[in-house]
């Protein structure tokens, strides 16, 4: 068996996300989904699951290699909290359930990738708090998280990783750009790695804004 | 609609292109000239006057000396080399041709492309995965085994062209070979970071899976360390032949079930690729053996190495494997060079036989060196008699000695130029005259025919008789046939298999 990359998609789906800002992530999804089967390298090892979280936490895609993956609509209550703390409980359940280690005799999966991706704020502090060091423990090879719209609030995203971005609308355009940007993630394994820089995420594009 | 740029190149032509990349590569950013005949690619470092005076040499010198010798017309095909070098924005750029169309999908994927590949490029990578190739890719573009046996030698043909001109590629792996198995040909793209020994060092280590295992054993060090070990010669006489062992065999030589790092697969990845480096099939450490037992059904029967061992290649390259990956896998010095496997691929082009059976994919597999030969790829047995023709070459007069060199006949197979005189070699050189084939095989009513087109000097040794041209001489057990009496000239032994 060769390695699988698990990627985790954690979207937001709250109130507010409601309109046009839902139909631009599902288009964004589908194209990612495209652009991912369209690389060889990514149809033969990115395996997908996508949570969806408001007031309820809800795996709408379980781990699914790309070849199969059938993408679901993905909808929003016209208003709802976000529960982003409770979304990464199930997040870290699920990469324990998923994960396959190694042993002496068989070669498990990459460390997997987390992209989560918010128009708000938490509204479970408490446990968005205590997430944090669970999640860490999950060992993923990249955690990219997007701050989306005007209201987002980058700050509490950069507790959790180092790669976020924030989208200044929540327009097609924009989202597009995003999924683009995750798509290319996946190929930089198997481009050419330069002599002297170490091996990282390919530079955001220009209309992304990377918060520091 | 983007801006189109238009800039004066370093040869003092005038070079435009849309302003929107168009593809990103490693270090690259990719830009489409409006008419799409070229494309512009800027690297995303800022210019420095090291970097421009090794692309003007790269576009300048290295290519006049490379293309305007005996062979250029030819090579021209082989390599998408950059024409001039720009500067905008204080980043540079290389302006380089288009690629030919055959290196893009035609139909693409199965299922009206359910992928949406077509006309994208055709990375190598589709064509050696199995999975990819049983499940996904269109069978139109599969090709078969003879054309990837081309493909491995255009590119092997390449890499020693551009050695012999001391230059070495230092990044060659699947994105940077276009390959086209419809029609067997292959171009090496990316040529802007190639290296000269001693002028300009590599400013790539090269891509996963293909770098050399001393550049990824050391590639933590600083780059100005002298234990470090950067791309040269030596690394693309590693990657080659990863390259080679792929397309024939859809499996990657390096890649099995040794586990070297249970709690770190990054760092497994690395010592497999590196340090703790061990050849899938080495014939006396079987650790890293392909567990075929985990393979997906997609996967085999590529993925068993006791069903297709790389010895299912022929002599010649099963040799220089061993060679490369055992041998030589941890001591550079003592990889086979490039021109060793040109030669081996031209002759295990000899040894192919087309498989009887109409539904086998590889359609051509290489003579397996018994009497009763059958396909390995689908275990189709060959039927009817089959004569092997051993080249022996004079030394002296009268004195012939063996060529380790072989031809399989089929019906339709041809003789050429090198194969009358050990003297002339195919390759970028060859004369169009000497390109023509001189004689060619037929089977009639059972028997085996060889006949002369455009041999003067072909006689029966055994009946003593000199066949002109335009006749045919029949192959049976034993029998001796010269080709040529010149110096070089070749004799052909004829031995008898199959039923």
């Amino acid at each position: 068996m060769s390695r699988r990359l698990l990627t985790y998609l954690c979207i937001d789906t709250s109130g507010s996300m409601n309109g046009e800002p839902i139909v631009a992530v599902n288009a964004g999804l589908q194209a990612l989904l495209g652009s991912l089967r369209a690389n060889p390298y990514a149809l033969d090892s990115v395996h997908l699951s996508i949570t969806a979280f408001d007031s309820e936490i809800k795996e709408v895609l379980p781990m699914t290699a790309i070849a199969d993956v059938m993408l679901p609509e993905i909808t929003c209550p016209k208003s709802g909290a976000t529960l982003l703390g409770a979304a990464l409980e199930h997040i870290c359940e699920q990469t324990q359930r998923d994960v396959r280690k190694s042993t002496p005799t068989e070669k498990g999966d990459w460390k997997p990738i987390l992209v989560i991706l918010t128009d708000g704020k938490p509204t479970d502090t408490l446990a968005y708090s205590e997430v944090i060091p669970r999640l860490r423990a999950c060992d993923f090879a990249t955690i990219v998280a997007c701050a989306a719209g005007p209201k987002a609030d980058p700050s509490q995203l950069k507790r959790l990783t180092d790669h976020v971005v924030s989208l200044d609308t929540m327009d097609a355009a924009s989202f597009s750009k995003f999924f683009q940007w995750v798509s290319e993630t996946f190929s930089k394994d198997s481009q050419s790695r330069g002599a002297t820089s170490s091996v990282e995420l390919p530079p955001p594009p220009a209309e992304l804004n990377v918060v520091l | 609609m983007a801006r189109i740029v238009t800039l004066k190149a370093s040869d003092g032509s005038t070079v435009q292109f849309v302003d929107e990349v168009k593809a990103q590569g490693g270090v690259k950013d990719v830009m489409f000239s409006p008419d799409g005949g070229y494309v512009v690619a800027f690297f995303r470092d800022k210019a420095n006057p090291a970097a421009r005076e090794r692309l003007l040499q790269i576009t300048g010198p290295y290519r006049e000396k490379m293309f305007n010798q005996d062979g250029g017309d030819y090579l021209r095909n082989l390599y998408c080399w950059p024409t001039a070098v720009v500067e905008h924005e204080g980043r540079l750029g290389v302006v380089v041709p288009f690629y030919r169309s055959c290196f893009f999908f035609e139909y693409g994927s199965r299922n009206n492309d359910m992928l949406g590949i077509r006309k994208k490029e055709k990375v190598g990578k589709w064509f050696a995965t199995p999975g990819h190739r049983a499940r996904f890719l269109d069978p139109r573009e599969l090709g078969d085994w003879m054309r990837h046996l081309k493909i491995c030698l255009m590119l092997a043909r390449a890499v020693r062209r551009m050695h012999m001109a001391g230059l070495s590629h230092s990044d060659l792996g699947y994105n940077n070979c276009l390959i086209d198995p419809t029609t067997g040909q292959a171009c090496l793209i990316d040529i802007d970071g190639l290296v000269v020994p001693g002028r300009h060092p590599p400013a790539v280590i090269g891509t996963p899976d293909f770098i050399a295992p001393e550049v990824v054993k050391t590639s933590h060090l600083p780059k100005e360390d002298p234990q470090r070990i950067l791309p040269s010669r030596t690394t693309d006489l590693h990657a080659l032949p990863v390259l080679i062992y792929m397309y024939l065999l859809y499996r990657h030589p390096l890649r099995g079930d040794k586990t070297h790092d249970v709690n770190d697969s990054q760092r497994d990845e690395e010592l497999m690729m590196g340090a703790n480096a061990l050849f899938v099939e080495h014939p006396q450490d079987r650790s890293n053996r392909i567990k075929a037992a985990n393979a997906k059904a997609s996967e085999l029967p590529w993925r068993d190495t006791d069903r297709l061992p790389y010895t299912i290649t022929g002599p010649y390259l099963a040799d220089l494997f061993l060679r490369s990956f055992v041998d030589g896998l941890h001591h550079p010095g003592r990889r086979p060079t490039a021109d060793e496997w040109e030669t081996a691929l031209v002759k295990t082009v000899d040894l192919l036989q087309p498989c009887a059976n109409p539904n086998c994919e590889q359609k051509w597999y290489p003579f397996d060196n018994t009497r009763q030969p059958k396909c390995p790829f689908c275990g189709t047995a060959h039927r009817g008699k089959l004569p092997v023709l051993n080249l022996y070459s004079s030394h002296a007069k009268g004195k012939f000695m063996p060529d380790n060199h072989r031809i399989m006949v089929y019906d339709g197979q041809s003789l050429f130029r090198w194969h009358e005189s050990r003297f002339i070699f195919p390759n970028e050189k060859l004369s169009a005259d000497d390109a023509r084939r001189v004689g060619y095989f037929v089977q009639h009513q059972g028997n085996w025919y060889l006949v002369n087109e455009r041999l003067s000097g072909m006689r029966d040794v055994r009946a003593g008789q000199d066949i002109p041209v335009g006749e045919k001489v029949l192959l049976d057990e034993g029998a001796q046939i010269l080709l040529s009496r010149e110096n070089g000239g070749r004799l052909l032994v004829v031995q008898m298999v199959g039923n």
